[in-house]
Order: structure tokens, then sequence, then C-alpha cells
């Protein structure tokens, strides 16, 4: 599902350049609830906007469901993000001024063809989530675990391969949290490929494999099962 | 839907569910349309009152008449002085700017115009087919002559009212042959009633008009003209046409200074030119203000436009991971400024055209409401919306989705 290969990106300010990634490679196969994990600065939200091609690498290959994103253009990318990859983020970033099934059909807006059934797609996305009940109300109108429901929702609609979470859990209590993670699971089991980005340890655990990210690097790949302390090293990396 | 329409779609929903901030961004634009288009209605009203007046009056029409000043009012006038001639007229069509009508005129008094057995004595005029648009008459019933009368020297003739009355009493003047000194004319029509002249003298009714070149070559059998009369385009270049015509005949007619001219031109008041002037002047100061309205009214849209941007950083980064890519958030922006200069116009064209058509029936102005004010108003705003919107569309289309929707700075 995910192949990346020796990827590096570096950024710079001003006059100094900063590595963020240096030489990072992994795969994900098709199914897989991976984590990654890091401390603040390790490079994680960067390789989660590469993986979300939202940002683009120096080096290295990225291949996305059998196709090589490496040095793909604005539109390419645009059109690729559309259709196979769902974001989840730790704001949630919905739209304010409209209803949760308006903030699902969102992706639709750019979608190459229309689906034409739009709102109906809406509803079988949140009633997936379990929010059917909510369907015309206002973020503003909904708790915070509602609201990441909604754009669960949201990231479902285009039934996209592979869903990219950012700390998604970071602004909930406990048990909207858990709550999330179970819906996240349940994906899983119907065959989605999920990538979650968390610093939280109980949160990871859920996963079927922890990605560690330190100073741009791959230092750790666990599968969940086993112990997490003695990292181990490069199994599993390409 | 296309793509392009889902996202029409959507600006418009998002636009209905801010109406304050739209209203905001709509206001200035609005009064500048409103002006705009006031300007337009009014200014075409007053346009056609002065142009009303113009034709009443003849206010566009230039004579040169044979004979110095001082037979001008002489009634010999008509006694043929030999100093007109048609190549003068042509002379005129050719060099004299601001004028599109030329005709060379002949008339002739005492001529006796029989049918059966009526008759009546009036005077004939021989001119061109463009003497009717130039003298702002028109015919009642058939037709005036025309350019193949006027190769065929034909004998046809346009009766005034009076004489058809009297030929005519039972009406159906036009189709029968009169006798006009003695040689056979088929009536071709008959003016519509005109009356007499402002002094009372020229009664404008007891004429026969026949082609040019029929009274030179044979009613009259003469080459020379008692007028030559043009239509001025732009009523304001009266007194510069005539003034280009009185030189052009000095020089034609050998004329050394200070000698009298054999020829005279008699020009309209400047009652015309004046108030056209006028009114174009107020035109263009109020529409140089609904200018100022317009593009401040654009900038106010640019500027509110940019501060959303910003404000909406957060949205558009949202909008570029959900798959739009940086010409869709472009058209976004772009089709938002474009709508809400669009409804900013549809007010004011509308406040406009009312306020116009009010000040016009209090009677204060002159008012005439055509398409011309709506369609300027469209135009303006799509053009004020699609300029001044270029650049927001742009900065939004080159927000950074990885720094928009970095962490708390959402």
């Amino acid at each position: 599902m995910i192949e990346v290969q020796d990827l590096t990106r570096s950024y710079k300010r001003g006059t100094i350049e900063t590595q963020v990634l240096n030489g990072v490679s992994f795969r994900v196969p098709r199914g897989a609830f991976v984590v990654i994990m890091g401390r603040s600065g390790s490079g994680k939200s960067t390789l989660l906007n590469i993986l979300g091609l939202l940002d683009k690498l120096d080096g290295g290959r990225y291949v996305l469901d059998g196709t090589d994103f490496s040095r793909a253009g604005d539109d390419e990318r645009s059109a690729a993000r559309n259709r196979k990859i769902g974001f989840v983020f730790q704001q949630f970033h919905l739209l304010e001024r409209a209803s949760a099934v308006r903030n699902v059909t969102l992706p639709l807006l750019y979608a190459e063809d229309d689906p034409g059934d739009a709102d109906e797609r809406a509803e079988r996305a949140l009633e997936a989530v379990g929010l059917s009940h909510r369907a015309r109300h206002f973020p503003g109108e909904l708790s915070g675990g509602e609201q990441q429901r909604v754009a669960i929702a949201r990231a479902l609609i285009n039934d996209p391969a592979l869903i990219l979470a950012d700390e998604a859990t970071g602004n909930l209590d406990a048990q909207s949290g858990g709550e999330i993670l179970d819906i996240f699971r349940r994906l899983v089991e119907a065959g989605r490929t999920l990538v979650l980005v968390t610093h939280d340890r109980a949160v990871a655990e859920r996963a079927d494999r922890i990605l560690l990210l330190d100073d741009g690097r791959i230092v750790g790949d666990e599968a969940v099962a086993r112990a997490t302390q003695g990292a181990s090293g490069a199994a599993g990396l390409v | 839907m296309s793509r392009s329409q889902r996202i029409a779609r959507d600006v418009l929903v998002s636009l209905s569910a801010q109406r304050q901030r739209v209203f905001l961004m709509m206001l200035g634009l609005a009064v500048g349309v409103a002006v705009l288009s006031a300007v337009i209605v009014i200014g075409q009203g007053t346009r056609e009152r002065i142009m009303g007046l113009v034709e009443q009056h003849g206010l566009d029409m230039v004579m040169v008449r044979a004979g110095g000043e001082v037979q001008v009012f002489a009634p010999q006038a008509d006694r043929g002085l030999a100093s007109l001639v048609e190549a003068d007229a042509r002379a005129i069509e050719a060099e004299v700017p601001y004028i599109d009508l030329v005709s060379a005129v002949q008339n002739l008094r005492g001529l006796n115009v029989v049918y059966e057995d009526r008759s009546v004595v009036t005077r004939a005029f021989g001119v061109e087919p463009s003497w009717l648009a130039i003298r702002h008459r028109d015919v009642a019933e058939g037709e005036f002559l025309s350019e193949s009368d006027m190769a065929a020297m034909a004998r046809v003739a346009v009766l005034g009212v009076k004489v058809a009355r009297a030929l005519f009493p039972e009406g159906g003047a036009v189709g029968r042959t009169v006798r006009i000194n003695n040689d056979p004319y088929t009536v071709k029509g008959v003016f519509i009633e005109l009356g007499t002249d402002a002094a009372g003298i020229d009664d404008w009714d007891d004429r026969v008009v026949v082609p040019l070149t029929t009274s030179a070559r044979r009613l009259f059998n003469r080459p020379y003209l008692e007028q030559i009369v043009f239509r001025v385009t732009d009523v304001r270049r009266v007194p510069e046409a005539a003034e280009r015509a009185r030189d052009l005949l000095a020089v034609r007619h050998g004329i050394a200074p200070g000698q009298p001219d054999d020829f005279f031109v008699r020009e309209p008041d400047d009652v015309g030119g004046a108030a056209m002037e006028t009114a174009s002047t107020l035109s263009a100061l109020l529409l140089a203000v609904s200018i100022v309205a317009l593009v401040v009214g654009g900038l106010v849209i640019m500027n509110l436009m940019l501060a959303s941007v910003s404000q909406r950083a957060r949205e558009i980064g949202l909008r570029r991971a959900m798959g739009a890519r940086g010409s869709d958030i472009a058209r976004q922006f772009l089709l938002e400024s474009l709508f809400v200069s669009i409804g900013g116009g549809a007010v004011g064209v509308a406040v406009g055209v009312a306020v116009a058509v009010a000040l016009g029936a209090a009677g204060v102005a002159s008012s005439r409401v055509t398409w011309v004010p709506f369609a300027v108003a469209l135009l303006a705003c799509v053009v004020v919306g699609l300029v001044f919107g270029i650049h927001p569309a742009r900065k939004a289309a080159r927000v950074d989705p990885v720094v928009s929707l970095r962490g708390r700075a959402a």
C-alpha cells in the first residue's frame, strides 16, 4: 500500500537549512494499522504530510497504492489526495458555517466525476460513525468526539484506500478518544489501511505496529504484540 | 454537475451563510453602480430631450443660400442668382467635417399645378433624397423621392398637404398624374402637415417637391441653385461646420478678403449645442465620480477578500487536503468576488435606475430607461469582480496547506 524508500526532506528558514527527514524507509501493507510515534521535532508531521501528498519530498521514493508520487506535480497530487486519502486532524478542521452533512460532502466537491448522490453518501458515512441523528447539526452544536466522528465520515466519503490521522485523539477526553480508536479499529477490520501519528503510548498500543521516528530517521519498528522496549532495529525495514 | 459548477454552487451556499459580510462587501460597489446607472438613465433622457428640440427646430441643419447677406430676406430671393452650383454641394459633402447629409436645392415660385379641372399656383422645390432627413420632414402617404428618380430625372412629385387637398379633395393623390407647367408628373407621396414657419411667411404645406435632376434639366431648366442644406452629426459642431463651409465656398467662388460673399451661410441658433455641451460636461463629471466609486468599491472587495484569505487559511488548507487543486481554490475566491460584485451591481442598478426615474417623474431631470445601464452595470461588475478578485484569488491559491493546517495555528 505504502512504500517509502530513502525519503529526505529539509526546510530552509532564512539561511539555516534543517534536515527534517533523513533517509526514511518502510512499507505498510494493505489493511494495516500503523502508528508513527516520535518526540515533537522528530519529523513525524512532515512524514505524514508527505504520505498525505500535501508536501513534496526532496529525495527518495514514495509509492502509494501502486503509483509513484516521488515527482508528481501539484494537480496530480491533489487528485490523488481526493481519490486515495482520507485525512483526520487533531483540530477536526470542520467548516463552522456548514452542517455535518455539508462538511462530510466536501471532498465530493473536488472529485473528478459528480457522484450525484452526495447527501445519501454523506448520510451513510455518518451512519457508519454512529452520527445519523446529528446530520443537520453544525459543528458548534456537537461535542469534540462528535466533531471528530464527522471528520472521520468526511475522510470516508470518497472510499479512500488510506486514512491518515494526525493526533486524532489529542483534543479529546479519554472516553471520546477511545470511541474514535474503536472506529479506527473497525475501519481496519473492514480492510482499510490506517496510519496514525501520535505521541501517546496508550494510543499507539491500539495499533498493529509502531514506527518510532527520531531526528528524521526510523529508529524502531515494533509489532504491538511484542514488548515496547528494545526496538527491533532494522526488522521490517526495506 | 461538472467540478466547476459544483464549486460555483458551493460558493453560493457559503455566501448565503454569511449575509452580513457579503452586504458589507457589496456596499461600496453598489453605490458606484447606482451613481453610474442613474447618470446613464438621466444622461440618455437629457440627450433625448435635447435631440427632440434639435429636431423640432432644425438646430442641426445649416443652410447656404445664393446671393449675399442683404438679399436673404428680399422678396426676390427666388429670382435665381447664378452663384451656387451642384459642384459646391459636392465639395461641401467631401470637405466639410462633422456632416453626414447634403442636398442641393432649387426652387421657383408661381408654378401651375393642375389635376383635371382643379389647379393651384404653388412653389416647387428640386431636391435630393437626403433633403427629407436634413429638413426633418416626413411623408404621410406614399414615398419620398429616391436615387433612381434622381438618376432617371423622373417626372415624379411629392405634394404639400395643402396642394394635395386642393387638387384631390377626396384624397387618393398618390399614383395620380398631375400637370406641372403642362408636363405630366406622377404623385409619389404627400407630406405630413407642417404648418408655417415661425415668422408665418413660408407655408411649408404649400409646396411640390421634385427630384433635383428633374428640376434642373426639365422643370426650371437651369443649373444654379437657391440653397445647399446639410446636416451636422454633432449638434455642438454646427458653428464649426458652418464656418468651414463658408471658407470653402469663398475659395471656390474666388472671393477676395474684404469683398462681400455671393452666398450666405445661415446657421441655427446655438442653443442645441450649448445644451448638449452642458449635459455632456455634467455627465462626464458624474461619470468620473461613479468610476471613482467603482474603483473604491472594487478596492473594498479586494481588501475584504485579502483579509478573508488570511482568516480562512485553515479552510483553504483543509480544502487542499480534501483534493482541491490550487486552481480550484483560485476559482472559488474569484467566483466569490465575482458573485459579490454582481450582487452589489444588481442592488446598485436597481437603486440607481429607480432614483433616476423618480427624479424624472418629479420633473427634476429627464430620464429614459433602456437596456444600457443594465448592460453597463453588469459589465462594470464583472470587470471589477475579476480585476479586484484576481489578486486575492492568487494569494489563496498559494496558501500552503502544510502551514495552514499545522497544529494550533488553526
